[in-house]
């Protein structure tokens, strides 16, 4: 046997990687992350808003540090746009009034400080961070993952593998243990960051988000059920704003870059943003990447192996992104402790073979949050209203996956997680008070 | 110094040039579908005699869109190497 660098290489320094590392230098494994962009977080985009149940069941230093969070939010304003108007708007889903200074159902961030915040944390712990090296290959040995190939030829030897390298699946794919995920699963997202005096965001946005719905033949967002609604997220002194469509839909491939920037401009003639936004932001960046957000929701993708011999797969690297909500932090955290405890077990017991390894499949069957995440159809199911000019019905299913009926489907997994977390540990409901109150100190 | 590139129409973004290209195509296996070029954003690919090839991957952002809709094949797409390709302080 080849003497190995290390007990655990992770690849990817985005939500997922460092949180995993962290844990395998905390059991005493020798751990590297390596991160193909020179600082973590700058190849990482999203239009994060990270919900409260990543933050209160995911992990705990995470919940009780000071990470770098950008706003508070506090519930979802849903517009519906028809000729250019905002004629309706549903706000049914937020925290109720005397709780909104505090509680909180997900905070903005930026990727680049949040990952470098994330990955400062693995360092102190004792996992080493190699930058600007991009693994390119796996090392196998009998059809087992070795170790990896960097992009300068060196090759580094572990005892596992964590792949926590996104979407593209470049290494699992080079190790058979995934294929190409298809793409009506993946989302491009065009996104734009606008500057924004915090006085003006605090007035016209507030500390809610923002969905624009409307009808397909108002043009300014991807066919229903296809990346769905305009999105603007506040943020400190800026606001993020989305709009996304399917590489693949029931018309083929869309020609994406003309459709966008078309959606794009119509969505600027809309009344709110002409008269409340525009005179007010400044655009600072367009930066686009893709999600594999239905990744769960057509059974030969889910049922893509999360494992293999001698690796573990987490994050979106595993296909683990929220269907409806269409956020993959949560997921890529959970995921990630799951497959850290998953691999200080198999090396404790000497044994990193795929039957060994499948114990992490199962935790992540067994989560109370991760499966209906990922199989959540409100916003797939919306694509029936794009045949049938049923404007209310839209509205009512809105009202479902995004207003307060929200609740109804995510209450019980929530409760489960929190059913699970209370019996660890009841002291946490504490910590959890605590952490709301420190995010909106930090805030503040 | 290292050599960045920006573009007007991309702002917050700024690219390192790979020294390697990192999106290949293999003529034998592309049909000349044009999938790749109506995802790009980035205009990386243009169709010559009927096959899609990598016109320029200078304003790449990586998301590997060409990739997922090839149904060939033949779109290689690795990464750029280590500290190059696109950065941004805004995602």
């Amino acid at each position: 046997m080849s003497a190995v660098d290390y007990d655990v290489i992770v690849v990817g320094a985005g939500f997922g990687g460092p949180v995993a590392a962290k844990r395998c230098a905390e059991a005493g494994l020798s751990t590297l992350i390596l991160e193909r962009a020179s600082t973590p977080g700058q190849k990482v985009i999203s239009s994060c808003t990270i919900p409260f149940y990543g933050f209160l069941f995911g992990p705990q230093w995470i919940r009780d540090g000071d990470p770098p969070i950008e706003r508070p939010i506090t519930g979802i304003r849903n517009f519906f746009v028809r000729d250019g108007k905002v004629y309706a708007t549903d706000n049914s889903f937020r925290v109720p009034g005397p709780l909104a200074n505090r509680l909180a159902i997900g905070y903005t961030v930026y990727c680049r400080p949040f990952c470098t915040w994330l990955a400062e944390r693995a360092v102190e712990a004792g996992a080493e961070l190699r930058t600007s090296v991009a693994a390119v290959d796996v090392i196998m040995e009998s059809g087992a993952v070795k170790g990896v190939v960097t992009d300068g030829g060196e090759e580094l030897r572990c005892r596992l593998l964590i792949d926590a390298e996104g979407v593209q699946n470049i290494l699992a794919r080079k190790a058979g243990i995934r294929k190409t995920y298809r793409p009506e699963a993946v989302e491009l997202c065009l996104l734009y960051d606008f500057k924004m005096a915090k006085e003006d965001i605090d007035r016209i946005c507030g500390y809610q988000i923002e969905y624009y719905w409307a009808m397909p033949e108002e043009k300014i967002i991807a066919p229903l059920g296809e990346g769905s609604a305009v999105y603007i997220f506040p943020y400190r002194e800026s606001i993020h704003m989305t709009i996304g469509r399917f590489l693949k839909g029931e018309e083929g491939v869309p020609v994406l870059a003309k459709e966008l920037d078309a959606y794009y401009r119509r969505f600027f003639q809309v009344d709110r943003w002409r008269e409340m936004y525009a005179p007010r932001t400044e655009l600072r960046a367009r930066i686009w990447d893709t999600c594999p957000i239905y990744a769960g929701l057509y059974q030969d993708m889910r049922s893509m192996p999360t494992f293999g011999d001698g690796v573990l797969l987490i994050g979106d690297a595993a296909g683990l992104e929220a269907a409806a909500i269409a956020d993959g932090v949560p997921s890529a955290w959970f995921s990630a402790e799951m497959a850290a405890e998953t691999a200080i077990e198999a090396l404790r017991a000497g044994d990193t073979g795929a039957s060994f390894l499948s114990r992490y499949q199962r935790r992540l069957e067994e989560h109370p949050l991760i499966p209906a995440l990922i199989s959540d159809t409100h916003r797939r199911d919306l694509a029936w209203a794009r045949w049938s000019g049923d404007e209310a019905e839209m509205r009512r299913r809105v009202n479902q996956g995004w207003g307060i009926r929200l609740m109804g489907h995510l209450a019980l997994p929530v409760l489960r997680a929190v059913y699970r977390e209370m019996r660890r540990d009841p002291r946490v409901l504490k910590n959890w008070l605590d952490m709301f109150n420190r995010y909106h100190r930090l805030y503040a | 110094m290292e050599e960045t590139l920006r573009f007007e129409d991309i702002p917050g973004v700024e690219w390192v040039p790979s020294p390697r290209p990192f999106i290949t195509i293999d003529a034998s296996k592309c049909t000349g579908c044009g999938n790749c070029l109506r995802v790009c954003l980035a205009g990386v690919f243009r169709l010559r005699e009927k096959k899609a090839e990598v016109a320029s991957l200078e304003r790449c952002m990586e998301c590997a869109s060409c990739l997922f809709v090839c149904e060939s094949g033949a779109v290689d797409f690795g990464w750029p190497v280590g500290g190059t390709g696109y950065r941004s302080e805004w995602g």
